[in-house]
């Protein structure tokens, strides 16, 4: 009984420090400062590839689709999509299109069930500044596996990080449908061309 | 099994076992014993039928002329039956060869006359040859049920002929030894003996499997002939099934006496009709014996460590191309196995590491598992071993604690796995200089609690959830000579995702380090350094 709870003091002073004391294992965790990048890749350039479809539909519907290896992509507005242009920027999201609430459906299991299988033309969400409503679009054929539905109370994050939390959907396409409407995308070099930026 | 140990010389010991069968045949019925013999039943299954259990009996046969001799000593009125209906003993129609030690071997008819010495010497020669060393073994023996309906057949035979006899009085079938205790009855001295090591329950086992080309079939039919019985399948022909049958409930064959009670039956509503003719006059064809030794699975535990961001867990292939350049499961087993000279092994660990975290500290509970190990290791060559694992050239992989350990220790790896803590140290990054004052911020958070939805890396194959993890602590430590590269120490419960809790995995974990710190924060390297189990801490 004693020992144990000398034993206790001692994790108590233990997690109190939480010091490295293992010279060995100090020497494995801490880094050498001149090995590391000014700035590191983000965890987006790290784990994603970026494509682009600009004038998706309409001239100034730009979006991005960034792929991850495992094939999903994440949707989102593109930096020079025209909403953004808009005095204020955009001001609130809306999940309903025509006949369903994407944010309403739960999608559920390894298997995705109650996925909504979508075109790569059909709406998302919409969109709306003070003075114009926008449409933002799959791009890719696949199953919506989630929206971004923080953006229904948080629509500023569309501004400050709408290539981060600001993102608009999850899709899983299949492999051969991806390899179909990946030709008509642009990769970030030739997107940065044709905008100028 | 009685301990019956006279150390005399071999042909003395030979000479009063002999003398041993005789007064204890010479004690049996004498008029059944002649007609046992007369159907063509060998001693062995006599003895076994009488219930006779002491093994010295088991020990040496005597041929058919032999007994002729003990019992033609005897006053028995049918004197003259003994030496006119004797046959040469061929095959026994009950054991069908298996007590006589007669049976098919490798497709070559093996006869030993002499005893269960010649059967002995064979197993213990595959042992040796297979270059097993062990300590204590167990006998594991399966026999074609064709042998249990014999048994019960010449049982009711007997019964029918001799029930008003006194001395089979209050008798039943239940006091006979069956075939497979009284082979194990025969084989077990001679087998201790040159194993030097005795029967026991023991992973070691040495397993005698007896077909018989005839065996299915004849229950099938005898069987099929009880009125439509639902019938259990029995292998058709080639005796494979049986034989698994057997081996499940090795010792007592509740199944194949199933059967065995069904045709039993059917054999007494037929008692009348023609069902009770033993196979007497065809020639017993033998049954085949396959015997095979293996040791049942021995674990090897200990903590691993993995130095390298290039070595998977377990060995991991995607369309034929390795991913990393070895495996945790690899190199630790072909640097065990041949220790345990094992067939196989099977690689088991509590949780794992994504292959590019390394697993430092305390390291990390895992048991191996050797099959059919021939060897089991010493204290001294586990620890040797240990060291030598620690002292590869490519550093890749370390051991800690390494045992040889029991199955228990199965349990004692999977339990609390899910509870258990973990502590990692992190390399992060942030949008800004580090302040004092975020040392404090996130010191100051205790068990806190944050949600994190499946992360996108693994959406594709795991259930979109939401789960809630609990942050135990977290200490930020500086790097000299650098403002917004520092080491973040933090212990968490089992399951959370360190990499997504940092950089927030586009803020669907919440909150995450980039949003206590109000910035953005991405993570270069992530090292687990505890586990916090009790599994294996200690030597």
């Amino acid at each position: 009984m004693n020992e144990h709870s000398v034993d206790e003091t001692n994790n108590a002073q233990e997690q109190e420090e939480h010091k490295v004391e293992d010279p060995e294992l100090r020497r494995l965790l801490v880094p050498n400062p001149e090995d590391l990048p000014l700035t590191p890749p983000s965890s987006v350039e790290a784990n994603f590839v970026s494509y682009f479809a600009p004038d998706f539909m309409k001239p100034g519907h730009d979006q991005y689709i960034y792929r991850h290896a495992n094939g999903l992509c994440v949707i989102g507005l593109a930096p020079t999509h025209v909403a953004f242009k808009d005095e204020g920027g955009i001001t609130t999201i809306d999940f309903n299109v025509g006949k369903s609430d994407r944010s309403g459906i739960k999608v559920t299991g390894k298997r995705k069930k109650n996925a909504q299988h979508l075109e790569s033309n059909s709406a998302l969400c919409k969109v709306c500044s003070k003075d114009a409503t926008y449409i933002v679009r799959c791009c890719v054929k696949g199953s919506l596996l989630e929206v971004n539905d923080r953006l229904i109370k948080q629509p500023e994050l569309l501004n400050s990080a709408a290539d981060r939390e600001g993102y608009i959907a999850i899709i899983m396409p299949k492999p051969a449908d991806w390899l179909k409407v990946k030709d008509s995308l642009l990769g970030l070099e030739e997107y940065k061309k044709l905008r100028e930026v | 099994m009685p301990s019956d140990t006279e150390e005399a010389s071999q042909p003395t010991v030979n000479g009063d076992n002999v003398r041993a069968l005789c007064d204890v045949v010479r004690e049996l019925p004498i008029c059944a014993v002649i007609d046992l013999l007369s159907i063509g039943v060998c001693t062995r299954c006599i003895l076994r039928l009488f219930g006779i259990r002491e093994h010295v009996y088991y020990r040496s046969s005597l041929s058919p002329s032999m007994l002729s001799s003990v019992l033609g000593d005897s006053t028995c009125s049918e004197k003259h039956m003994v030496d006119g209906n004797f046959r040469e003993l061929v095959v026994c129609s009950i054991c069908l060869g298996i007590l006589q030690f007669t049976c098919y071997e490798d497709k070559k008819l093996v006869t030993e006359k002499e005893s269960a010495n010649e059967l002995a010497v064979s197993i213990s020669s595959l042992i040796r040859q297979q270059g097993f060393e062990i300590d204590s073994f167990s006998l594991e023996v399966s026999i074609p049920p064709i042998v249990l309906e014999n048994d019960h057949t010449v049982w009711l035979y007997m019964k029918r002929k001799y029930e008003s006899e006194l001395w089979f009085q209050g008798k039943s079938i239940s006091e006979c030894i069956s075939a497979k205790d009284a082979l194990k009855i025969s084989l077990m001295e001679s087998l201790e003996t040159m194993l030097g090591c005795k029967s026991n329950i023991s992973a070691f086992r040495i397993r005698l499997t007896y077909t018989h080309c005839i065996s299915s079939k004849t229950v099938e039919n005898s069987v099929e002939g009880c009125h439509g019985g639902k019938r259990r399948k029995t292998g058709a022909g080639n005796g494979l099934n049986t034989v698994d049958d057997d081996i499940k409930c090795s010792g007592l064959p509740i199944e194949a006496g199933a059967v065995v009670e069904r045709s039993f039956v059917s054999l007494q509503a037929n008692e009348s009709s023609e069902c009770l003719k033993l196979p007497l006059g065809q020639s017993n064809e033998p049954c085949c014996l396959e015997f095979l030794c293996y040791r049942t699975q021995i674990y090897v535990g200990g903590r691993y460590l993995k130095y390298s961001r290039n070595v998977s867990q377990t060995c991991w292939i995607i369309d034929d191309e390795r991913m990393g350049e070895a495996s945790v499961e690899e190199i630790l087993g072909s640097n065990i196995l041949p220790l345990c000279r094992g067939d196989n092994y099977k690689f088991h660990a509590a949780g794992r590491e994504d292959i590019d975290v390394r697993m430092l500290g305390s390291g990390r509970p895992f048991l191996l598992e050797i099959q059919n190990a021939r060897y089991i290791p010493s204290e001294e060559s586990v620890n040797f071993l240990e060291t030598k694992i620690n002292n590869l050239e490519k550093k890749l992989v370390g051991v800690k604690n390494l045992k040889l350990v029991g199955s228990q220790s199965w349990e004692l790896m999977r339990e609390g796995e899910a509870e258990k803590q973990k502590q990692y140290t992190a390399l992060v990054w942030i949008s800004r200089p580090l302040k004092d004052e975020d040392l404090q911020s996130i010191s100051s958070l205790e068990d806190m609690h944050i949600l994190q939805r499946t992360p996108i890396r693994v959406l594709h194959r795991r259930s979109p959830l939401e789960r809630e993890k609990i942050i135990h602590w977290m200490r930020i430590e500086r790097i000299v000579g650098s403002s917004q590269y520092f080491l973040l120490h933090l212990c968490t419960q089992a399951g959370t995702y360190i990499k997504e809790f940092i950089h927030g995995d586009l803020g669907r974990t919440q909150p995450s380090i980039g949003s206590i710190l109000t910035c953005r924060a991405e993570i270069l390297r992530l090292d687990v350094t505890d586990v916090k189990m009790e599994c294996f801490l200690t030597e």
